[in-house]
């Protein structure tokens, strides 16, 4: 049972590290919430819609997301995606993310 | 209640902690993606939307009160970091307060379980609650400490203390040996003040308040004035050496808990001073000083680490 503990709030670390990086990652075309979550779940990254909401609109405050309302098949949704300064964090993350993966393939590998 | 009227209630008890300006376009861009999201999960549950099915993802969604946190930027209002230390203060202090209040309350005549009833009460309602304010004046010490941290992160960036530096410097300890001198002049003739200030013209009520009772005198006095003039040479040494080697603070703490000694003993014993009122506030002033002096030393003896290496548990053999 402790491990399981364990295990479940160590991993919840791991992804709240790479939910940002994520969720960049699939704004660089134009997507609202609902269908962003189900790119990142198709993709193997499944995030809770309680977190990623929320997180759209940080991202927003924070200047490296732009918005805008649409009309859709008859409905409202608002449109988020990748601006100047959002793609740039993108890419500076993206190297550090892949300079970490290198080294923890290696960490991990066993000899 | 229908399952758009489940989704109204939470998306208003999110929105109502947005700010006002943020509030309602959040609300409106939340209820259409709720409305999706549970649409979803009917369809793929092969059911139709109803209150418990929404009622039942909204739960999974979260309370609002952390949804609507999740809106805006995190608030630390006391660091992760000082969270024990907050913990520890808060539990220690409230600790002294209500024994403290209790010993207080302990002195009046107990002889009947009403009257053990109305002391408790008393103790509740006059002690414990009011008590309160000292969560209250860390909460705010930490908050400030905390913003200043992240203000002027250089100014409190970690910074090596010698163990044996003065606290204050030599100005502090040249401002301590005056202090302790004006103590023994004080102690060896209480009366000396007013003839400083008023130049032997004071009334004769205040050199009366100010006249040591016999016993006084005859017991605690003594040994009073030669455990505070013994300080004298321990500060002069400090002075000259320009720090605390460990031998002196060995023999500041014998002469403080000695000091402590004699003082609770003469708080105990009989009167200090003839008249009532001048006992009663040097009594108070001792006690305060036992206090202080006794929690400072309780302090250095938590921060004292000693780096030793834990020794396993021994391993019963069968």
């Amino acid at each position: 049972m402790v491990d399981t503990d364990a295990f479940g709030k160590l991993e919840l670390e791991l992804r709240r590290g790479v939910v940002v990086v994520a969720t960049l990652s699939q704004l660089r075309t134009q997507r609202y919430g609902y269908e962003l979550r189900q790119a990142l779940a198709d993709k193997g990254m499944p995030i809770e819609e309680g977190t990623l909401y929320p997180l759209l609109r940080r991202l927003e405050t924070q200047g490296l997301l732009k918005s805008e309302w649409k009309l859709e098949a008859g409905s409202q949704r608002r449109y988020y995606s990748l601006n100047a300064d959002g793609r740039k964090l993108l890419k500076k993350l993206t190297e550090s993310w892949q300079g970490m993966n290198n080294a923890m393939d290696r960490l991990l590998k066993e000899d | 209640m229908n399952a758009n009227d489940v989704i109204e209630s939470y998306v208003n008890d999110v929105a109502v902690q947005l700010p006002r300006k943020q509030r309602n376009d959040v609300a409106f861009e939340l209820r259409l993606l709720l409305k999706e999201g549970l649409q979803d999960r009917a369809e793929a549950a092969g059911r139709s939307v109803d209150a418990a099915m929404a009622i039942e993802f909204l739960q999974a969604f979260g309370r609002p009160e952390e949804v609507a946190a999740r809106y805006r930027p995190a608030l630390t209002i006391i660091d992760p970091a000082d969270g024990y230390g907050f913990l520890r203060m808060t539990g220690i202090g409230l600790a002294i307060i209500w024994c403290l209040g209790l010993l207080l309350r302990l002195r009046q005549p107990i002889d009947s379980a009403g009257d053990l009833l109305g002391m408790l009460g008393q103790w509740w309602g006059g002690t414990v609650i009011p008590s309160l304010w000292w969560p209250g004046v860390l909460v705010t010490g930490f908050a400030a400490a905390a913003w200043a941290r992240r203000r002027w992160p250089q100014t409190y960036a970690w910074k090596p203390r010698a163990g044996d530096r003065i606290i204050g410097g030599r100005t502090a300890m040249v401002m301590g040996l005056i202090g302790i001198l004006c103590g023994v002049f004080l102690i060896a003739d209480p009366r000396w003040i007013l003839d400083f200030f008023w130049n032997g013209r004071a009334a004769p009520a205040a050199y009366a308040a100010l006249t040591y009772a016999d016993g006084f005198v005859h017991r605690q006095a003594f040994c009073l004035l030669a455990l505070i003039t013994l300080n004298i040479p321990l500060l002069i040494v400090v002075i000259v050496q320009g720090r605390w080697s460990p031998a002196m603070r060995r023999v500041e703490t014998g002469l403080s808990l000695a000091t402590c000694a004699a003082m609770t003993w003469t708080v105990l014993d009989g009167p200090v001073f003839m008249a009532s009122s001048s006992d009663r506030t040097v009594k108070f002033f001792m006690v305060l000083i036992v206090a202080v002096t006794l929690i400072n030393l309780g302090i250095k003896l938590y921060r004292n680490v000693r780096p030793t290496p834990e020794q396993p548990a021994p391993v019963n053999s069968i």
